[in-house]
């Protein structure tokens, strides 16, 4: 597979992707602002547009009456509504929104499902792509069950750090809480304990990460796994 | 509604204090009890921790917007649950 270079945009699967197969999806992507709090697909909500997020961060939720957890994360690496469109549905139970602002290039449903219908190689990416976000959700099921929540809040500053220029990540306690399906108590003792040994910075609703290589450390193995099948599907490492 | 900061006490010393930079609007003291108790629960049940290896051991200080200590709520005390009582009169 020959591989793209297409310098105008950030998203590794639209960079990756063979210059013919970008040319079919080109005149279809239209550039679009990420606000906080914007919902990008609704639980059971018909897929209109799939997102390939730009820079910014999306987040994937389950939702019921005890509350809401976070199950999954998509960023410049990924594209909101792939999953259920490849997979033969128009919808999916869970919640898609914006939980680091940003852009994305929005692309029609049936001008995406076309392109794939089309082209062999560009079914094969996504697909690739759709089995990565798989790989991570259950390395998030596993991480949960299994690993203090240092080890938890350490794997997904990580990710997030991954999918952000620089190494500013902000966000709240509370939202965090969510994140992380741990009390914001949890949250706050566990980042005491990053912050302590150095990893860390964080000040009302900004966290910096200081040192990555203690992170991954502290992660305990929780992180990395998903990340290198990612780069071994998606880019050929 | 006021607002209380669930502070997290696991040790001895301002080091072993989780200080709650956010806190949370409740009604009065005794919804913050509550809340605290709550807390206190789901981590008992599915937060193990690296900094803390008995939930048991710790404790809420609660206070309010001027930085005052309202309440002191041990972990402890989530024992027994009202279900408990139920079946054991």
């Amino acid at each position: 597979m020959t591989h793209g270079r297409h310098c105008d945009a950030h998203n590794r699967l639209l960079k990756v992707m063979p210059p013919e197969d970008f040319a079919r999806l080109r005149p279809h992507l239209e550039p679009v602002d990420l606000l906080t709090g914007q919902i990008l697909l609704a639980p059971n909500a018909r897929t209109e547009h799939i997102h390939f997020i730009e820079t910014g961060i999306a987040s994937i939720t389950a939702e019921g009456a005890n509350g809401r957890v976070e199950v999954g994360i998509i960023g410049r690496e990924g594209a909101v509504g792939i999953t259920p469109v490849l997979l033969g549905s128009d919808r999916i139970p869970h919640n898609h929104f914006i939980q680091m602002p940003g852009s994305a290039l929005q692309i029609r449903t049936d001008a995406l499902t076309a392109a794939v219908e089309e082209s062999p190689t560009l079914r094969k990416l996504l697909l690739r792509y759709v089995l990565t976000e798989m790989i991570q959700v259950r390395q998030t099921a596993f991480i949960n069950a299994t690993h203090e929540i240092e080890a938890r809040l350490a794997r997904w500053l990580l990710m997030c750090h991954d999918r952000v220029d620089g190494d500013e990540i902000l966000l709240k306690h509370d939202f965090l809480s969510m994140m992380l399906g741990v009390r914001r108590s949890g949250v706050t003792l566990a980042m005491q304990q990053l912050e302590g040994a150095g990893r860390i910075r964080a000040r009302r609703g900004r966290i910096t990460v200081v040192n990555r290589e203690l992170l991954e450390e502290m992660a305990d193995g929780g992180y990395g796994t998903p990340e290198a099948e990612y780069a071994r599907l998606i880019e050929g490492a | 509604m006021p607002r209380y900061f669930f502070h997290l006490r696991y040790g001895r010393g301002t080091e072993k204090l989780a200080v709650d930079p956010e806190g949370d609007e409740l009604a009065d003291d005794e919804a913050a009890r509550r809340h605290a108790l709550q807390c206190a629960r789901d981590l008992v049940a599915g937060s193990p921790s690296f900094a803390v290896r008995d939930w048991f051991a710790c404790s809420f200080e609660i206070e309010d917007e001027r930085a005052r200590r309202v309440l002191m709520v041990p972990f402890g005390d989530i024992v027994p649950e009202e279900d408990d009582e139920d079946r054991t009169g």
